[in-house]
C-alpha cells in the first residue's frame, strides 16, 4: 500500500462514557488517521455523546476467524465458575436463619438510587 | 424596539443601538456563511467529509438563529422575519461571507480564516456587558473549537500537496484576500460598542489577534503571508453588499414569500 | 473440502439462522446478489440526498432549514455506512469507493426510480420525507434480519436515524395539510406526482429469480408485493385522512382477498427510466455526482499525497 492514492479504512470506536470501554461502531475512509478523527465525530456521534473517540487503520487490527465457531467452544459444565453454580447456598443459610448475600445488594446499599446516587442525565449538547 | 420596551428593559438608546448593530453583524456572518456551506451538501470532495461538513453548516445556521434570538428579544423582529424578509442592505455581514464558495480550496480556506476570526471575536465578547450575549459566545464558542480543528488540517494538506491542489491554494489567498479586510469592521457603532462594554476589542485589536494566529498556520502550510487584507469596497457592516447577498435572500427565501402570512 | 459440500455448508449455516461475516468464505452468487443490493442502496441514499438538497437553500423557516440540512446530511451518512459495507464485498473483486461511484457515473449500478424524478415545489421536499422515506422505512426495517451481519448492522443504525426522518417529513406536510388553501394545493399535487412512482418503488409483484436466490440466501425475507400491501397499509389511510385524494380510481382493499387492489404503475416507463438513466432529472442529479467525484478528485488526491509526504 506504499503508493496508495486512495483513502484508507479506518475502523472506528467511540467511548460514551469515562466509565464505559470504547465499542465498535463501524468504519470510514480517511486521508489520514486525524481526518479520519474528526469526520468520524460526525459519522458516528450526530446525535450520540462521547468522551473520546479511537480510529484504527483497518491492517492494524487482529481478529478471530469469523466461521470457525469452534474458537469460542466452552460446552462442558463450568458453573463452579458462575453464580448460578451455588444457588444451594440459599438453602443451606437458611438453617442459620440467615440468606445468601449478592453483589448486588452490596452495590444497592452503597449507592441507593433514592440519594441521587444515580448516574446523572448527560447533559444536552447545545 | 420603542423607548418604552427598551427602558424596561433598562437600555438607553444609545446602548441598545450599539448591541443590536453587533448581534446583526454575528448573526448575519454566520447565516451567510452556514447557507454557503450548505450548498456544498452531496458535492463535498468525499462522502465522509460531506457529511462532516454540513454539521459546520448547521452549526453556523444555529449561531445565526441564537443572535436573532436576541435581536427578537431586544424588540427586533422575529428570527424567521429576519432571516426572509429583510433587505440586502439591512443585513451587517462582512461582503467575503456573502461571495459563492468557489473551489473547495477557497471554501476551505474562507471557512478556516473566517472561524479563526470569529474565535478573537467571541473571545472579545466573552466579557460582554451585555449578559445573554456573554453566555451564548461561552457555548457557541465550544462548538465552533472543531470547526478549527477540522478544517486547519484540510488547509494545510492541500497547501503543501503541490501540483494543482497548492496552485489553487495560492489562487484562493488572492481572492479571499481583496474582501478579508471587511472582516474586522464594526461598522459606524465601533466606538459605541467599546465604550458600552459590548466588546472587549476594536477592529485593530481583532485583527491584531487574528494576524497573530493566522501567520503560524500559513507558515505551517508554506503559504507566503500576502500583508494586511484589502478592505474591499462595500462595508458589509454600513449594509452596503455586492449583488451576491440579494441573490443570497432571494434563493433563501422563495419558498417564504410565496405566502409571507402563511405557517411553514 | 470441495465447492459443493462449501455450499452445502453454507446453507447449512444460513439455514440455522447464523449471520455470515465480509471475510467468511461465500458463495460467489451470494457475494454478488448482496453486492448488487447494497451497492444499489448505497448509492441511492446518495443520489437521494439531491432531490431534497435542492430546498435546504430555499426552506421557508429557520428550524426547517436547519431540518432539512440534517435530514439530507444524513442520507449522505447512511450512504457512507453502506458503501463501507459494499467496499469489503467488493474488494475480492478489486473494487473500492471509487470504482463504485465510478460505476454509478457509468450507469453500472441503478438507483431508485423514485430518485430520477422531480421536486419542483417545498411540498414535494415534504412528501419526499413522508411517504419516499416511509417507502423506504418498510424495505429496510425489512431487511434487519438479513443474513449478511455488516449489513444487518448498518441497517440498525440506518432505521433508527430514519425515524427522525418520518417525524421531519409528517410535520412538513401537516403543516402543510392545515395551511393555506395555496399549501393544501400545492400537497395534493405533490401525492398526485410521486404515487406512480411509490408503487413501482418495490418492484415488480411477481418474484424474480435473482429475488428468489435472496430469499433463498435469507438476504431479504420478504417479497416485493407483501412490502407494497404493507405501505398501503400503513399510508393509504393517513394521506386520506387529510382529505387528500389518491390519483388512482381503482385503489380499494379487497375484504376477500385482504388485500389492496391498485392500478399498475407503468412497469414499462419506469423499468426504462432506471436502467437507462432517463428519467426527468437522471442526467442532472448523475452530473452533480460526477461534479463532486470526478471533479473533486484532485482533492482527495491531494490529502493522500499531502499526508504521504508528512508520514516520510
Amino acid at each position: 500500500m506504499a503508493d496508495r492514492r486512495e483513502y484508507e479504512v479506518f475502523e472506528v470506536f467511540v467511548r460514551k462514557k469515562k466509565t464505559d470501554a470504547h465499542v465498535h461502531v463501524g468504519s470510514l475512509n480517511a486521508p489520514s488517521p486525524d481526518i479520519a478523527l474528526t469526520t468520524a465525530r460526525e459519522n458516528f456521534l450526530r446525535r450520540e455523546n462521547a468522551v473520546n473517540l479511537w480510529v484504527v487503520p483497518r491492517g492494524e487490527i487482529h481478529e478471530t476467524p469469523c466461521d470457525e465457531g469452534d474458537w469460542f467452544a466452552r460446552e462442558l459444565d463450568r458453573k463452579y465458575r458462575e453464580v448460578s453454580g451455588y444457588s444451594e447456598n440459599g438453602r443451606l443459610w437458611k438453617t442459620y436463619r440467615e440468606r445468601a448475600l449478592y453483589l448486588e445488594e452490596i452495590v444497592q446499599d452503597l449507592h441507593p438510587p433514592s440519594q441521587g446516587n444515580r448516574p446523572r442525565p448527560r447533559r444536552e449538547r447545545t | 424596539m420603542t423607548m418604552e420596551q427598551a427602558a424596561q428593559m433598562g437600555l438607553e438608546s444609545g446602548y441598545r443601538q450599539a448591541l443590536t448593530a453587533l448581534l446583526y453583524q454575528l448573526a448575519d456572518d454566520e447565516l451567510c456563511l452556514g447557507h454557503r456551506d450548505s450548498e456544498w451538501l452531496g458535492l463535498a470532495p468525499d462522502i465522509e467529509g460531506d457529511v462532516a461538513f454540513s454539521s459546520i453548516a448547521q452549526d453556523e445556521v444555529g449561531h445565526a438563529v441564537f443572535y436573532l434570538e436576541r435581536l427578537h428579544e431586544l424588540g427586533e423582529k422575529d428570527p424567521d422575519s429576519l432571516a426572509f424578509f429583510r433587505g440586502a442592505e439591512a443585513w451587517r455581514n462582512a461582503v467575503l461571507l456573502e461571495q459563492p464558495n468557489g473551489d473547495w480550496a477557497r471554501t476551505i480556506l474562507r471557512h478556516f480564516l473566517y472561524d479563526l476570526f470569529d474565535d478573537v471575536r467571541t473571545e472579545a465578547l466573552l466579557h460582554s456587558s451585555y449578559e445573554p450575549l456573554a453566555q451564548g459566545v461561552a457555548k457557541i464558542r465550544r462548538e465552533e473549537h472543531y470547526h478549527l480543528l477540522h478544517l486547519k488540517p484540510w488547509l494545510i494538506r492541500l497547501a503543501r500537496a503541490g501540483g494543482d491542489a497548492q496552485e489553487r491554494m495560492e489562487q484562493a489567498v488572492m481572492e479571499v484576500w481583496a474582501q478579508l479586510g471587511g472582516l474586522f469592521s464594526l461598522g459606524a457603532e465601533e466606538e459605541e460598542m467599546i465604550h458600552h462594554g459590548l466588546i472587549a476589542w476594536g477592529r485593530e485589536e481583532l485583527y491584531r489577534r487574528w494576524e497573530d494566529r493566522a501567520k503560524p498556520v500559513f507558515a505551517e502550510a508554506g503559504l507566503k503571508w500576502p500583508g494586511p487584507p484589502s478592505v474591499p469596497e462595500q462595508d458589509g457592516r454600513r449594509g452596503r453588499h455586492t449583488d451576491h447577498l440579494t441573490e443570497l435572500i432571494r434563493t433563501m427565501s422563495e419558498v417564504a414569500v410565496g405566502d409571507p402570512a402563511a405557517r411553514w | 473440502m470441495n465447492q459443493d459440500a462449501r455450499h452445502a455448508q453454507f446453507m447449512e449455516r444460513i439455514e440455522r439462522g447464523e449471520k455470515i461475516e465480509a471475510t467468511d468464505w461465500m458463495p460467489d452468487e451470494y457475494r454478488k446478489l448482496l453486492l448488487k443490493l447494497i451497492h444499489m442502496h448505497g448509492v441511492s441514499e446518495i443520489m437521494g440526498a439531491f432531490p431534497e438538497k435542492e430546498w435546504v437553500p430555499k426552506a421557508p423557516t429557520l428550524k426547517r432549514k436547519l431540518a432539512i440540512m440534517a435530514k439530507v446530511q444524513d442520507e449522505m451518512g447512511h450512504g457512507q455506512l453502506l458503501l463501507r459495507v459494499a467496499e469489503d464485498l467488493a474488494a475480492p473483486l478489486g473494487k473500492g469507493r471509487e470504482e463504485l461511484l465510478d460505476d454509478l457515473l457509468a450507469g453500472r449500478v441503478k438507483f431508485h426510480n423514485v430518485f430520477h424524478m422531480e421536486s419542483p415545489t417545498w411540498a414535494d421536499a415534504g412528501v419526499i420525507g413522508w411517504l419516499v422515506d416511509g417507502a423506504a422505512i418498510i424495505n429496510q426495517a425489512a431487511l434487519l434480519d438479513t443474513s449478511y451481519a455488516p449489513y444487518a448492522r448498518v441497517l440498525k443504525r440506518i432505521c433508527a436515524e430514519e425515524s427522525f426522518h418520518m417525524q421531519h417529513g409528517e410535520n412538513i406536510i401537516l403543516t402543510l395539510a392545515r395551511g393555506t388553501k395555496g399549501q393544501r394545493q400545492m400537497l395534493q399535487e405533490a401525492v398526485d406526482r410521486w404515487w406512480e412512482s411509490l408503487l413501482f418503488f418495490f418492484g415488480p409483484v411477481e418474484v424474480t429469480p435473482a429475488a428468489q436466490r435472496m430469499i433463498d440466501y435469507r438476504i431479504r425475507i420478504k417479497t416485493n408485493e407483501e412490502l407494497r400491501q404493507q405501505f398501503l397499509n400503513k399510508y393509504v389511510p393517513r394521506i386520506r385522512s387529510l382529505g387528500l385524494t389518491i390519483p388512482d380510481p381503482h385503489l380499494r382493499y379487497d375484504e376477500k382477498q385482504k388485500k389492496w387492489l391498485y392500478t399498475q404503475p407503468d412497469w414499462e416507463k419506469f423499468g426504462e427510466i432506471v436502467r437507462y438513466n432517463r428519467g426527468p432529472k437522471s442526467e442532472e442529479r448523475i452530473g452533480l455526482r460526477r461534479f463532486a467525484h470526478e471533479e473533486q478528485r484532485w482533492v482527495r488526491e491531494a490529502m493522500v499525497r499531502a499526508h504521504k509526504m508528512q508520514a516520510v
